[in-house]
Order: structure tokens, then sequence, then C-alpha cells
């Protein structure tokens, strides 16, 4: 492996039990018990059972499922704000488990920041002082740290509220000061714990462009847990999903949706508009003889909707799908139309690195 | 039968069986029943060896000699053993070092300087309307010819301040971050705040004598529990999304103390301070009986002879400090946390110099036009003219009134018909049966462990040999208990009614919570004489602006939509009222009598001093003779009552409310 393929995070079998003697139910005979039966042997809750999954870097993996399903434990595991029960965990290949207070104090300051849903600032300090508090935590001067955090609140576009304290703020903008706070100190990865859960419909639309536009601007990578399914599809390079503290599906929005690993997770998808998440990559057929000339052209990773319009502004039978400028294939009204009703054998395009 | 509802006809067994099946699902039934089965194995027993009303001569321990002789003891060995020299002499000789300093310090300023130092001060916390009020009160501090005591008692008060919120905010800090400590402390202080003053006074005075030293150290242990509860819940209650946040930026363990917990707990801190300053002023005045001087002593010795306008000319001092400082650290925490306001100019460190340059002009110019005590000429006698309006009223309102009678009527009546046939009840009772009423009332109202400490605290009073006494207090803490509370929620009804009457009775309320208790003495004695209806009288003034507050708050505090829906019903007022406000507020209630008792008891003991007797008379006299034994026992007793009154009436709920 080199380096620059190691993953930020790499989780194997990790654990959280809380409860009496919550360390012999990892691997022990009550492993696979149901959560319902599990604490009726035990007294335990198993918030993460048995989770394995890497975070690559310069990717934005949800971390997504319903309350109570252990999501917000385990983004708490990855910098040990919750001690994990047993499992392996490393960033950039380094062991968290094995680290010291000072090591790990090291690494909360410096390579993973978090961002809360009910903000956690400081309500005796101005916007200012709650940015660069991660700074003087640091140990940063005065001045510096002022200097820095003037940058951020300007760039969450706070510009002119520096002297306001967090309660003058809307939750909206209580957040951005959150994000700018973990954005301070210049964290290899961003971890969020549903942090637009307690805002409203149209703030969080406008949080979430927010997040899609840091991610375009820094390539910063981002752990991002949420209850929320169309925050996940928007957001996510990749998706987790997690039911009673395992992950049910890890994969794109468009494998989970496209192709769900069981009924739980059908069932969650559901409701979901498929055209606007799967790909023509995986609706196409291959082109038939004579197709390649005529039509709208779309790229393989448009969404079906995209291509629905293309054929339909065209008034033609069916679209080109062309990458690089090759034919990849054709996408006529049966695959469009057997997309948006569901009935389209599972096909999804084959995750591109 | 309302009960047999609860019955549900699955578990019900056969029809002549109910009635008791229904009862016994009744806690508060059970309870009882529980009792009358050990008082019908005990009571026999009990009754047959020691029959008769008052407590059994054969079940005392006399405790009196053995303190006598630690008394002599102590007396003997003050100047010579090593604990004396090395420990307790020391922290006496450094408390009278300190007072002496901050007096002759206080006096080097001089009136104009002090009243500048205490105006600016008030203005930087709290803003210039408290200014003003801070600046008047001094002035009329020095009007009334009381600069010197003032200065005295402001002196014992600032020592007593530091050292109790130093204490306390140690104490405070260790229960915050230690669960174990957190749960081995809170017991005591919960239990030291419902301790009357006069309990301290005996065993300070048993080691360091009458003096200055024992009157702070005694203002200290009572003042600096409220500090130590608040910081400690202030530090617990911390935000834990806060607190998680700052640990996930990886904040050491002071980073989070300084930079997180003790900020959040600003607010607690202040109202921490704000009610140790208020105790340890109500202590230093009331320390007056163990030699602390200053305002409280000059009342003290006009009450000892019945001198109404020396009293008052000493009394008001005191509850002008009293407005002062309470409004003044109000204020300052209502102020934590909001937005600076006022000039730029004024804010921070400038506001700060700009204080000290315009005290520092006054000093100078004080010193150089007027002397530094307070100009005889400019002294205002309040005593003679309070005395002939005394006078006046002796002679025309004290009996003969046409219709309503005379206060000292009424004051008669309520000894004679009310106070007299309690007193020899609870006297004639049978001791048992005085403690099985108590246990009764106290597992009805809480949990069998109250019922046992208080059944338990009883029985300690009687083991002391102070029974009659006792029951003597007691007597008057029932029939001022009832007074209070029938006034009491009679008014919060009114109040939780009306937002008018709420809004003319809170600056009232304000202004009676805020006094010392020792002041209320001073108008029932120019109202009712001396005696016990007169110290009743100042218990229930005391007591009854908590239980107004606590109870309208509770009936205010009905959830709206169970209002809503008995409205919706066509429920009358009445019947709201009965049927949904006073149910729902009955954790409100409980803890109005709870408060009520435990306040009417305080004054009640200070009453000795008005001549209400009983076991505060004891602890005077044990003061004056010098017969500390005697005083020290019924301290103890007071003690012992103290905790009695508290588990008796102490909910259920409160302790559940307080871990949630």
């Amino acid at each position: 492996m080199t380096a620059t393929d190691t993953p930020v995070f790499a989780v194997g079998n990790l654990w959280k039990v809380f409860g009496p003697k919550a360390d012999r139910v990892p691997g022990g005979e009550h492993a696979e018990l149901s959560p319902a039966e599990l604490r009726e042997r035990t007294g335990c809750t198993a918030a993460v059972r048995d989770v394995s999954f890497d975070v690559r870097k310069g990717e934005v993996f949800v971390v997504m499922g319903l309350s109570g399903s252990g999501k917000s434990t385990l983004v708490r595991c990855l910098t040990r704000l919750i001690e994990p029960t047993s499992g392996t965990l490393a960033i950039d290949g380094e062991d968290v488990l094995a680290m010291d207070r000072t090591r790990l104090r090291e690494l909360r300051r410096h390579r993973a920041a978090m961002v809360f849903q009910h903000f956690g600032l400081l309500p005796h300090r101005t916007v200012l002082d709650n940015v660069a508090y991660g700074l003087e935590i640091q140990g940063l001067g005065r001045a510096e740290r002022r200097r820095r955090a003037a940058g951020l609140v300007e760039k969450v576009g706070l510009a002119g509220l520096e002297g306001r304290r967090p309660s003058q703020l809307s939750g909206g903008q209580q957040q951005r000061v959150g994000l700018a706070r973990a954005l301070a100190v210049d964290p290899s990865v961003l971890l969020f714990d549903e942090p637009f859960s307690a805002l409203d419909p149209l703030t969080r639309r406008e949080m979430q462009d927010e997040v899609v536009r840091l991610h375009r601007e820094e390539g910063r990578t981002m752990v991002f847990v949420t209850h929320d399914l169309s925050e996940a599809l928007r957001l996510g390079t990749r998706i987790a999903l997690m039911r009673d503290g395992g992950i049910v599906q890890l994969g794109t929005p468009e494998e989970i949706v496209g192709s769900p690993a069981d009924d739980y997770v059908r069932a969650f998808v559901r409701d979901v508009p498929r055209e606007q998440v799967l790909t023509v990559a995986g609706a196409m057929r291959p082109p038939a003889a004579g197709e390649g000339e005529r039509g709208p052209a779309v790229r393989p990773d448009a969404t079906v909707s995209e291509a629905i319009e293309a054929v339909a502004r065209s008034g033609g039978p069916a679209a080109r799908v062309m990458d690089n400028g090759r034919l990849v294939g054709v996408v006529d009204h049966a695959c469009l139309l057997g997309v948006v009703a569901g009935t389209q054998a599972a096909n999804p395009r084959e995750v591109a690195a | 039968m309302a009960t047999a509802h609860a019955a549900t006809p699955g578990v019900a067994g056969p029809p002549g069986r109910r009635p008791l099946l229904t009862l016994l699902r009744r806690p508060t039934a059970v309870k009882l029943l529980a009792l009358a089965l050990i008082a019908a194995v005990a009571v026999p027993v009990v009754h047959a060896r020691w029959s008769g009303a008052p407590w059994p001569g054969a079940l005392t321990v006399d405790l009196t000699a053995p303190l006598g002789e630690v008394n002599d003891w102590i007396i003997a060995n003050r100047d010579s053993h090593p604990l004396f020299l090395y420990f307790l002499g020391h922290l006496s000789n450094a408390v009278v070092l300190s007072v002496r300093g901050v007096y002759l310090l206080l006096l080097a300023l001089g009136w104009a300087g002090v009243t500048a130092v205490a105006a600016v001060m008030a203005w930087r916390a709290a803003g210039s309307r408290l200014a003003l009020t801070a600046a008047v009160s001094f002035v009329v501090c020095g009007l009334l010819g009381m600069w010197v005591p003032t200065m005295q008692t402001l002196a014992l008060m600032v020592v007593a301040v530091l050292a109790s919120v130093a204490l306390g905010v140690l104490l405070g800090l260790a229960a915050g971050l230690s669960d174990r400590t957190f749960r081995a402390l809170r017991p005591v202080l919960d239990t030291m705040q419902v301790l009357p003053a006069f309990a301290y006074l005996l065993p300070v005075a048993l080691v360091f004598g009458i003096g200055v030293p024992g009157a702070v150290l005694a203002t200290v242990v009572y003042a600096a529990p409220p500090m130590a509860r608040l910081t400690a819940l202030g530090l617990r209650g911390a935000d834990p999304g806060v607190m998680e946040a700052v640990s996930s930026l990886g904040a050491t363990g002071r980073q989070r103390l300084l930079t997180a917990r003790l900020p959040l707990a600003r607010k607690e801190l202040l109202l921490g301070l704000n009610q140790t300053i208020m105790m340890a002023l109500s202590m230093a005045v009331i320390a007056s009986v163990i030699g602390a001087g200053g305002l409280g002593d000059r009342v003290y010795q006009a009450l000892s002879s019945v001198d109404v306008g020396a009293a008052l000319a000493a009394g008001i001092p005191i509850v002008l400090l009293a407005v002062v400082l309470d409004r003044t650290t109000e204020a300052a925490g209502r102020r934590v946390g909001a937005e600076p306001t006022g000039p730029a100019v004024l804010r921070g460190a400038r506001g700060w110099g700009l204080a000290a340059v315009i005290v520092a002009a006054v000093v100078v110019v004080g010193r150089f036009t007027g002397g530094r005590i307070w100009p005889e000429g400019a002294i205002v006698a309040v005593a003679g003219p309070v005395n002939t309006a005394k006078e006046w009223m002796v002679d025309h309102l004290y009996t003969g009134v046409p219709v309503i009678g005379g206060t000292a009527d009424w004051a008669a009546h309520f000894t004679n018909w009310i106070l007299n046939p309690l007193r020899s009840g609870l006297q004639g009772l049978p001791w048992w049966s005085v403690l099985l009423i108590v246990a009764a009332l106290a597992w009805t109202i809480g949990t069998w462990r109250t019922a046992l400490t208080a059944v338990l605290a009883l029985a300690a009073i009687g083991v002391l040999g102070v029974w009659e006494p006792s029951m003597d207090t007691l007597s008057q803490v029932v029939a001022a208990v009832a007074v209070t509370l029938v006034i009491g929620f009679a008014t919060a009804v009114g109040a939780a009614r009306s937002e008018r009457f709420e809004r003319l009775l809170r600056p009232v309320l304000d202004v009676f919570q805020t006094m010392p208790q020792f002041v209320y003495l001073i108008p029932v004695v120019a109202l009712f004489g001396v005696g016990r209806a007169p110290a009743a009288a100042a218990a229930v003034v005391y007591a009854l602006p908590a239980v107004i507050r606590i109870t309208t708050q509770g009936l205010r505090g009905v959830d709206p939509a169970a209002m809503e829906c008995a409205r919706s019903l066509g429920a009358t007022r009445g019947q709201q009222l009965r049927q949904v406000q006073l149910p729902l507020a009955r954790p409100a209630l409980l803890l109005a009598v709870n408060q009520g008792v435990v306040l009417v008891l305080a004054v009640v003991i200070i009453g000795a001093l008005v001549g209400s007797g009983g076991l505060g008379y004891l602890v005077v006299l044990g003061l004056a003779q010098g017969d500390l034994a005697t005083g020290l026992v019924a301290g103890a007793a007071i003690v012992c009552l103290g905790l009695m009154l508290d588990r008796v009436t102490q909910p259920t709920t409160r302790t559940a409310r307080k871990e949630s």
C-alpha cells in the first residue's frame, strides 16, 4: 500500500457496547444476538457492532441511519470522544486506539475537527472568539488567532457579525460559527454530527450547498452523519447505511438506490426519485447499428432525469451516451421509463475510484 | 367511593375483599397501616415502662457536666495547648488582624471615600441607578449617626464574605468535579442550609470565646454552603454539548475548566455570591450575640432595653446595606452574558480606570475638606421622635381601639387562644405519641428515610433532656407556620390569578426577602411589645414572601394545556383551581410548606431576644451567664428540631427533581 492511497480512517471490526461488562460482548457468545435479546441477557446495548470501513482521502463519507442506529456514537469513536470497546481504528495509517492522552489531544487539535448538531458554542464569547477557540486551545497568540479566525468568519459568510454573541444569531448562523471553528484549525478531516438537523428546511438546504462548495473548493475529507436520506444522497460520495449498530449497506448513492442490499434498505429508499440519483451509465443498453450518429449526447454520469429532459427536447427516440467523445451506449424511452418505474433490472455502474 | 375507580375489574378480588385491596393500593394507607402495626406492638411496652407525658428522665443523657468540663478545659488551655497555640490561635489572630485592617482602611477612606467606592462599584457592576441607591444609602447611614457601627459591620462582612467565597468555591470545585465528593457533600450542605443561625453560635463561642474571631468564623460557616452548593451545581450543569465540543478540539482538563466550565457557570457563581453575601449579613448581625459588634450589637442592646427608637436607627442601615448588596450582585448576575451597553468609552478597563480616578479624587477632596468620621453636626437623631411615636402607639393603638381592639389585645388573644393551648397540648401529649405523629406526617409526605431521620432527631431532643422547651418552641413554630400558610396561600392564589396584583406585590416581596431576619424583630416589638406573639408575628412576616413566591410560581407554572383543557370543558374558576391548579402545583406547595417551616423556625429561635422563650432563650441565657454547656445542649436541640421539621415536610419530589 503506498502513502497516497492510505485511507484517512481505517476502521476494522469496531464495537461500542454500553452496559455492565461491556468488553465481554464483542466476539463473545452474545455477539450475534438481536439488540432486544442482548439487552435482556446482558443488560448491554451495542451502539456500534462490528463495523468496518475505510474513509478515502477527499471523499464525503456519509454515515446514515435512523435515530438510535449508532451513527453518532460511531463518529465519536473516530476521535475517541467515546472510547470504542474493541476493534481497530487508524487515522492516516496511525493506530488511534494506541495513542496516549497527549497524542490523542494532538489528533483532536490538528487532524480531525467536529461540527455538532447543537453547535456547542461558548455562550460567553463573541463569534470571533468562538471561531478562534480551537486555536486558543492550541496555544496560539491572541493577535494571530484572531487574524486567522477573521478570515474564516468571512469565508463562512458571517462578515460583520464578529462581535455578536451566539445567542444573538439564528440557528443557521450559529452552525456557520461551528463550521468556521472546525475549519479554523485546518484539520485533515472534518467530522459532522447531524449538523443541520436542528435547522429549518430552507436554511438546511443553504448549509448543504455551503458544504458542497467547501468540499469542491478545498477537497477536504469529510465524515458526515445524518438521518436525512436526501441530505445523504446530495452530499455523499459514499454512504454507509446503519441499523442497530451495524452497517447494512455501504456504497455510492447510486448503488444504495439502484440495488438495495436488503428489504430494510429498499424500504428506506422507496420514495427516492430514482431518476435523480441513478445515472445513465446504469440505465443504458449497448448501441444498435446506426444509433451512434443521431440523437442528443449525454455523459455517463448524467442522471437519468437529465437524459429524459435531453431526449424529450430532441424529440427523438433515444440519447447517445458519450464518454470523452466515445460512444459507450444508448438510452431510449424504454430504458429511461424502466428506471422511473423501478422495473429496470438493478444494474448500477461499477463504482468509479 | 372514589378510590374504587382505581381497581381494575381484572385484578379486583371478590366483592367482600375489594375495599381492603383498594385501600392497600394507596401507598399512604399502606404506610399508615404499617405504622399502626409498629405502634400497636411498641406502645404498650413503652407505655408500661415509661408512662407520663414528658420525656422520661431515665432516657435522658445529661451532657451539661461533660460539656462544662470541655468548656473549662478550653478556657484553661486556650493560651497553652498546642492546638490553640499553633492552629486556632493563628486563625483567631489572622481574623482579628484582617478585620482590623479592613476597618482601618474604611476609616482612612473617610465617609466620602467609602460612599464613592460603594457608588462606583455599584455603577460598574449594575448601572447608574444602583450607584445612586448605594450613595444615598451610605449617606443615610451617616445621617442616622451609625457611621462607625456600619463600618464595623462592613469590615466584618468583607473578611467573612471573602473567606466564605474562597471556602465555598474550593468545596464547590471539589464537588463539581468529583461525583463522590458531590454525593458526600450534598446532604451536609442541604442540611446546613435549613439550620437556624443560632445553632452555629454556640460551638464557635465554645472554641473561640466571645468576640470578633468567633463571630467571623460563625458567619463563614453559615454563609459558605450556598456558594459551595451553587458552584458545584453550576459546574455540573455545564451544557454537555459545549463540553463535548471543547473536548473535540483537544482541550486539556485545565483548559476545559478555565475556558469552558467556569465561564459557563458564571450565573450560578454570581447567584452563589449574592446568597453568600446576604447570609453573611444576616449572620454578622445575629452574631452580635457572641460579640460581633457593629450594627447588630446596637440593635441587640436596644432590643434588650426595648428602646425601639435606637433599634430602628441601627436597623435601617442594616436594611439599606442588605438592599444595596443584594440588588448590586443580582444586577451583576443578570448582566452576565448580555451585550455590554453604554458608551464604548466606559467599557472594560477604561471604565474601571475612570472609576479609580473618581474614587481617588473624592477621597483626596474628602480628606482636605472634612474629617474621616461622619460630622457630629450632620446627625439626625431619630431615636427620640421614634420613641415618642411609639409611646403614642402604646397609648392609642395597643388596646381599646373600638371594634378591632388593639395590637396588644391581638397579641394577648393569639397567645391565650392559640399558642397556650398548643403548647400545653404538645407538652401534655405522651412523648411517644408525638414521635408517632411526626413519623406519620413525615412518612406520608416523604419516604421512610425522611421519617426515620425525623423521628431520630426528635428522640435526640428528648435524650438531650430539653423536651419541654423544645415543645414550647415547636408550638410557636406550628402556630406561626399555620398563619403563614393561610395568608401565604390566599395571597398566592390571588397573585396567580391577577397579573396586576402580582405586579403590585413583587417589589414588596423583593424588599421583604432581602432583609436579614434580625431586623424583623424591631417593628414587631414596637407593635406588640415583647413575648411569644411578637416573635411569631416576626416569623410570619419573614416567611411569607418565600411562601407566596414559591406558591405563585407553582400555580403559574401549571401546564397551560391542562388549564386550557379544563376551560374548554367548561370548568368554573373554582373548579380549575381545585381540580387542576392545586393538584398539579402540589410539588410547589409542598416546597412552600418546607421553606415556610425552615424560615419560621429561624426567626422563632432568635425571637428569644424579644422574649419568646423556648430553646432560643436557653442559648441566650447560656451566652449571657457564661454557661455554655446549657447553651450548647439547647443549640444541639435546635439542630435536631430544624432537621426534624425539614424532614417532616420534605417531599420526595424535591430530591428527585434535583437529581435530574
